[in-house]
């Protein structure tokens, strides 16, 4: 089997966090990660540019933290653009629901459990409808301890079994703030085999599902909007009665 | 002492890993050992903890070798990412191969 790439599309750089862009791609690195998207809260900075180094690739990514659904619609359409990741940082019922029914937002990320407002039947098949993968933030897993910890963990173990009956995309994040917060993709999928995911599981939400948000995000050349798209006369003739 | 037969010893996996400590400052193995337990202790629980059975091996310059029983490797290692601090500085264990032998465990570091 080919090893996949692994990538965590939730992290902070300077100011947000306490190390350099530089700093957290080399730390990601030698972890064995191959990718990571900057995504630094929209008031505290302007998003990151896009970089690649050698064989490492930087994602420019944002996370928006409002608390009124319409201007929430109005950030993501004004970064849309710019950026390969959309974060939502969710929290309240509204905030969720809006995030997850707006199909250009990537990743929602802090949504709370569900006693108080977080994922639910009715998020989940938004969730899978409009393909916004919802974030495991395993940083608190590691952070966390006592009470709180436990709480988290029967929190994902709840979200876990909403994202297999809705078929949600999601995908696994250190949420780190410094390269010490960041872990392993082994580390990661070892966390979340606490709560229940399989390794399988684990693997797609680190490396199929980011895979598919960036190149969602960054279309090919042919691209003309959502469902349309260039083709070469060539493919189009050799394709018969392919409805694709 | 008679030693124990083959068949009844338990079985381990042993993981090499490296500890990647802010400003490159050495850790002391008693620091170490005491953060590897009140982590597993903390996530596992006391009976957790008895099946897994985490033990550091071997520890010098930053680098060391985890012993744990063969079926909790999992485990080991999501107790050994639960790590953040030693001594009140920021540390990460980054775990470099696994093997059923000492030997094959320090061919990774």
């Amino acid at each position: 089997m080919v090893n996949p790439s692994f990538y965590d599309l939730h992290v902070y750089s300077v100011p947000e966090g306490k190390n350099t862009i530089e700093e957290m791609a080399s730390f990601s690195l030698r972890l064995g990660i191959s990718g990571i998207a900057i995504t630094n809260p929209s008031q505290s900075c302007q998003p990151e540019r896009a970089q690649v180094f050698d064989d490492f690739e930087v994602f420019s990514g944002v996370e928006i933290r409002v608390d009124n659904p319409s201007r929430l619609h109005g950030m993501v359409g004004k970064y849309r653009k710019k950026t390969d990741v959309i974060v939502i940082r969710g929290g309240t019922e509204n905030i969720n629901r809006a995030a997850v029914e707006n199909s250009n937002v990537d990743i929602l990320s802090g949504f709370g459990s569900m006693k108080d407002n977080g994922l639910n039947h009715i998020l989940a098949r938004s969730a899978s409808d409009n393909d916004v993968a919802i974030a495991f933030d395993l940083g608190e897993v590691v952070s966390q301890r006592g009470g709180r910890r436990v709480r988290t963990l029967s929190n994902f173990r709840k979200d876990l079994a909403l994202v297999r009956k809705y078929d949600v995309p999601f995908i696994l994040t250190s949420n780190a703030g410094s390269c010490y917060d960041l872990r392993a993709p082994r580390e990661l999928i070892a966390l979340a085999g606490l709560f229940g995911m399989t390794k399988e599981e684990a693997i797609s939400g680190l490396s199929s599902t980011p895979e598919c948000i960036i190149s969602r995000n960054r279309p090919s050349k042919s691209y003309v909007f959502e469902g349309v798209e260039i083709v070469d006369s060539t493919d189009v003739f050799s394709d018969k009665g392919d409805e694709k | 002492m008679k030693v124990l037969p083959p068949t009844m010893r338990e079985n381990k996996r042993y993981l090499a890993f490296e500890l990647i400590a802010e400003n490159m400052i050495g850790i002391s193995r008693d620091d170490l050992i005491r953060e590897i337990f009140s982590a597993s202790g903390s996530l596992l629980g006391d009976l957790g903890s008895s099946e897994c059975n985490i033990w550091l091996f071997a520890f010098d310059d930053n680098k060391g070798v985890i012993s744990c029983e063969r079926n909790h490797v999992s485990q080991t290692r999501a107790v050994m990412a639960t790590i953040t601090h030693v001594k009140g500085k920021r540390v990460l264990l980054h775990v470099l191969g696994v093997s059923g032998t000492v030997r094959g465990a320090t061919k990774s570091i």
